[in-house]
Order: C-alpha cells, then structure tokens, then sequence
C-alpha cells in the first residue's frame, strides 16, 4: 500500500533521470518534499500532503498566486508524503461553486510529470465567488479526497 | 478579476487584516465606495483593455487584409440575391446592429443581431457560442441560407473576379487569389475578420469615473452623475450584476440562464448553449482544424477542454455592457424593447422561469422606480456620449485600382 519512495536524500538513478527529464520538458524547479512557499498553497489529509500553485499564460499579471477571474490556467501540483515525494497518482482535479450549484464549463486533464508531480490544464473561474478545488489522489486502491476553498472576485 | 487561494501564510493573513481595517478610512475620501467595491470598480477597466492580434488567423492586424476586409464588409455581392451585405444586418451608425427583434436577411431569423463594437476581445461568437474564433463567426452568416445563402464558389469568383478585390488580396495574402474556392472563402472570412478587430469603443463616462477613482482625483470623479454611481453600488452589491458582467467588458465570456424565454415562434425551442457546443465541435473551421493558423493550437484551450452539461440547455452567451445604448433591443430574442424592460426583467424575475438547473444567484431585486431609473443611469454611462467614431484604416497601403 505504502509506496512513498524517499528521494530526497537518497537519489535513485531512475530518480535522477525522472528530475533530469523534468528540467528539460517543463522547465519549472523540482518541487521539494515536503512543500515550501515556492510549491504554493499546500493542504493535506492525514499524512498526504498536496501543493498546488496557479500557472499563468505570460500575457497574463502574474502578481503572486493571482489568477485573473475568466481566464484559462494550469495548476502546478505537487504529491507528498510524510516521508518525501510521495508515489501517489493525482487521479481527478476539478473546482465547483457550492452556492451556485454549478462546476466550471471546462474539463481539465491530468499530466503526470514524474517525481509526483503533476499539470493539471484547462482550469477557468468563470464567475466571481467562493470557488472549492477538489482533487482525488489514488495510492493502491485508497482514493484519498482533498478540497480547499478559493475566492474569486 | 482576480482570484486568491485562501492564505495560509501569518505574514500575509496580517497584512490583510491591516487593510482590511484601515478600508473605512480609505472610503472616506473615495465617494462613499467601499475599499471591496472599489477593488471591483477597478476591474471593470482600464479602457481600452490589452488586446493582442489573433494567432489563429494570420493576417490579423494586417494593413491590407483590413482594406480588404473593410471593402467585403459593404459588400452585397457575397450574397445568393446581390443585396445582402454584412453592413445590412450590422449597420455601422447603430453600433454595428439593426434595431430589429431579430435578424432579417433573405429570411426571418430567430435571433437579435449583436453589435460589433470589440467584439474582437470575445473568446466565443453568437449568442451560443457556435465559434470559437471572430473568422469562422464572419464566414457563417455568409452561408446561412437565412442569412446571406452565398457559397465558397460565389465568393471566390468575387475575389477573382474584380480587379480591385484581387489586388488587395495579393496585398494581403502575399498572391494571387488562386487557392480552391473552400481556402479562398476561408481567407475572405479571415479578411473581414482583421476589419471587424478595428472596431473599438472610446472610453466612457464610467471609464473615467474609474480612472479618477483609481488616482483618487476626487474633482474628476466628482463628474459622474449621482444617480449613475447609485446604479453602480446596486450593480456591483444588491444586484450582483458584476458576478456575469464582469471584467471591463462586463463579460465573464461565458454563458448564462436568466429567464428569457427560449420558445421559437411558432413552435420550437433555442436550444442556446447546447446547440453552440454541437454546431461548435462539428464545425471544420474551428480552432481544432486545419485552418487555424496558430500551430501550436495554444489557442485552442477553450475548445479543447469544454465540458458540455445539461444545463448548457437554455444558455445564453453573457452580453458585453458596453455600447448598449446604440444596441436597442436587447437580449437573445430582441425581446426587451429598452433599459428600462431589462431592469424591470432582472427586478420582478419569475423563478419559474429558469429551470431548475440556472443560476441560484438571480432571485427577483424588486428594485423601487428610483432604483431602476438609477440602475438604468449606470448602464447608460457604459455607452460611449457621442455619436461612435468611424472606424479608420491603418495608412501605408497602395492603392488598388
Ligand atoms: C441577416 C442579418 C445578418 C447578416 C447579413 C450578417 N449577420 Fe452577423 N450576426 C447576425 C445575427 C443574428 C448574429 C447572432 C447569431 C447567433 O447567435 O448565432 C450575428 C453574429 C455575428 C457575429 C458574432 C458576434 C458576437 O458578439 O458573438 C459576428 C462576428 C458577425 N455576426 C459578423 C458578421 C459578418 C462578418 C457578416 C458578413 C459576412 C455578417 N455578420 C452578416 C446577423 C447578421
Ligand atoms: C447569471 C449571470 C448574470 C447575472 C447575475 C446578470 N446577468 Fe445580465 N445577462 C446575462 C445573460 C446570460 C444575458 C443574455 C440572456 C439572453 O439573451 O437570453 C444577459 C443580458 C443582459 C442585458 C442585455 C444586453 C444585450 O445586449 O442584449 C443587460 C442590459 C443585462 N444583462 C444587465 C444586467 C444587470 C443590470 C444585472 C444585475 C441586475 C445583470 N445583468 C445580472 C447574465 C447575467
């Protein structure tokens, strides 16, 4: 069931290739485990831990971890564990609006970029208001569910 | 419109609560807005608003494909019968509409005509969003058997036929206009397109009325009528008018079910949004095709990642606030004749009306007569006060002859 591996200290040469591949393909920093402010908002259940920062389209202001109310973005998310990265699959990333009974008019997709790290596209917020992010994250059989609430304004 | 991830961090949560505190203060001398209204009245502009050419269509703000453009505009000879033009329906001295309920052409539609005004800045065309891009939005009409019932064949023959036309196409595209009539139509549309971008609107009253707020020159801001900024706080609080019309297009570009009746008569439904996303996705011209000239198809975000719902049935495309008052009748179906009917639409809404799955944030505002007229004021300080500028195309092209 466990199947965190600890990268941090201990590289591994699949490891390394993984992080390698990371750098060339996405060109974003490798997260580290467990989190810090550069991995963005991070929220957990249990031992999971789960950091998620909004990637924006360069036309867009990026004052920090602002995303502009009705414009497409990407979510940077990052899976760990008490012990490092974490070997869990982001399995389902999607956002509703609780008082208006409604989600987003997109369907995001999911990219595994190794390390537990993963892209999440085609998010928008496409009214003002409380917006609830909810991610499912699978290790094993588990389904292990996580929500945190934005405002968009 | 931005969004924030709720804070987690001590330092930044102190930070808002300082503002947050010092926020009466500031409103004192900001004309009675709170600092959380001022943050909304301040993203409604700046105007003109950040606008980029179209990747997906490569002779977007290109000078001759917009002499180009501007001459198929006017011109009627793209039509089954030789007197349909796009300038019938969307007539430049009304902001680019007709003032009818709905569109007439070499038919009835079923529709109202939109006006053109920055209609370049929109992510979907139509009232549900057939198209994901202003060229296939042009291209359409020009088929539509209602509309223009033109055909690639027609139009290319135009384009080769007429000295004038097919100079500035070579001006455009860099070569004659020999490609197959379907890539010349596509082209002709493409053209229009690149005139339609030109079409921008000066700012307004409100315009200004933000800019002065947001240097805090009291004695501009002190311009704007009083009822107009009464109307704003029932926009941005009460009505919650802002949640849709937002950003400084009032648009969220997205759609919405507000209770305007979606029966056709004399019999039959508008399916709205639901209709768009099929039409949409069944479309050879839309971003995810061949004739998108963005390879990366980075704009193509939309189309590729829509999710349709049962509740896309009775959608209507949130209209831009901007202009209204040269784009009499309004709504979907031209139904409400003025203002005034769609403040008092959005004021007595009958929730029976929007099916069980619309909005939960419309409930009926039962706003008194001085509040609508209020209301109403603000609307009209969105439409630029003179007559709009006519459109000027950019120098340095050759002439034609
Ligand atoms: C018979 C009247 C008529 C003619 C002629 C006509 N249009 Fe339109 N136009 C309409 C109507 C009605 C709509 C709304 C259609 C819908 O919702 O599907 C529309 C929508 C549009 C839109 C989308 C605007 C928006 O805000 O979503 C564009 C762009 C447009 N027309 C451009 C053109 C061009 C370019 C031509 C000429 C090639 C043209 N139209 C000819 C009536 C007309
Ligand atoms: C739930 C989103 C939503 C909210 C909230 C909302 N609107 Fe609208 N508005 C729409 C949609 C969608 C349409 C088009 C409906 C149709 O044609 O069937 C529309 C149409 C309009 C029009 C007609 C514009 C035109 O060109 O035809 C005006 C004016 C307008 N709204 C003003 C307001 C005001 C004022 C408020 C607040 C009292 C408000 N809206 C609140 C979604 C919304």
């Amino acid at each position: 069931m466990n199947k965190s591996r600890r990268r941090r200290h201990g590289v591994s040469v699949s490891g390394m290739l993984a992080a390698l591949a990371l750098v060339a393909t996405a060109g974003v920093a490798n997260a580290a485990c467990p989190p810090n402010d550069d991995d963005g908002t991070v929220i957990n259940k249990g031992d999971l831990l789960l950091a998620f920062k909004p990637l924006l389209k360069a036309d867009s202001v990026s004052k920090a971890q602002r995303i502009p109310m009705a414009r497409h973005f990407a979510l940077d998310v990052q899976l760990c564990d008490r012990g490092g990265v974490s070997g869990a699959q982001l399995t389902k990333a999607d956002a509703s609006m609780p008082a208006h009974k409604h989600g987003m008019n997109y369907r995001p997709t999911i990219k595994p970029l190794g390390d537990g790290r993963f892209r999440v596209d085609g998010m928008m917020f496409h009214m003002a208001g409380r917006w609830q992010l909810a991610f499912e994250v699978q290790a094993g059989k588990e389904i292990t569910r996580l929500t945190h609430d934005v405002q968009a304004d | 419109m931005t969004f924030r991830p709720t804070e987690h961090h001590s330092g930044r949560r102190i930070l808002a609560t300082l503002l947050f505190l010092l926020a009466p203060a500031a409103a004192a001398g900001t004309d009675g807005f709170s600092a959380g209204e001022l943050e909304r009245i301040a993203s409604h502009g700046p105007w003109p608003t950040e606008w980029m050419r179209d990747p997906g269509n490569r002779v977007s703000a290109n000078a001759a494909a917009i002499h180009l453009g501007h001459r198929l505009f006017f011109e009627p000879r793209l039509s089954a019968n030789g007197r349909v033009a796009c300038a019938t329906c969307h007539d430049p001295a009304r902001g680019f509409q007709d003032g009818r309920a709905t569109a007439r052409g070499l038919a009835d539609g079923t529709r109202n005509t939109p006006g053109l005004f920055d209609v370049r800045h929109q992510r979907w065309f139509g009232w549900d969003g057939g198209h994901d891009n202003l060229w296939s939005a042009s291209l359409r009409p020009i088929l539509d058997q209602r509309e223009m019932g033109g055909s690639a064949t027609r139009s290319a023959a135009l384009l080769r036929g007429s000295a004038a036309l097919a100079c500035h196409y070579r001006q455009a595209f860099g070569k004659a206009p020999k490609a197959t009539d379907p890539d010349l139509l596509v082209n002709v549309a493409k053209a229009i397109a690149s005139w339609q971008e030109t079409l921008a609107s000066p700012p307004t009253a409100f315009d200004r009325f933000r800019d002065a707020l947001e240097r805090k020159d009291d004695a501009a801001a002190a311009t704007y009528p009083a009822a107009a900024r009464r109307g704003l706080k029932i926009f941005l609080g009460r009505g919650q008018c802002s949640t849709c019309h937002a950003g400084p297009l009032f648009t969220n570009g997205e759609f919405g079910d507000i209770g305007v009746p979606f029966f056709i008569k004399p019999a039959g439904v508008d399916p709205g949004r639901q209709g768009g996303i099929k039409r949409l996705l069944a479309s050879p011209y839309n971003l995810l095709g061949a004739h998108n000239d963005d390879a990366t198809k980075g704009n193509a975000t939309g189309t590729r990642y829509l999710r349709p719902e049962h509740r896309n049935f009775g959608e209507f495309k949130v209209p831009t606030l901007r202009n209204l008052t040269l784009t009499a009748p309004y709504m979907h179906n031209g139904s409400l004749a003025t203002l005034r009917d769609v403040v008092r639409h959005y004021s007595e809404l009958d929730e029976d009306r929007l099916h069980t799955d619309g909005e939960r944030i419309l409930k009926p505002l039962n706003l008194s007569e001085a509040e609508s007229a209020d209301l109403v004021a603000f609307l009209e300080s969105l439409s630029p006060e003179a007559a709009p500028p006519t459109p000027v195309e950019p120098p340095g092209v050759a002439a034609c002859r």
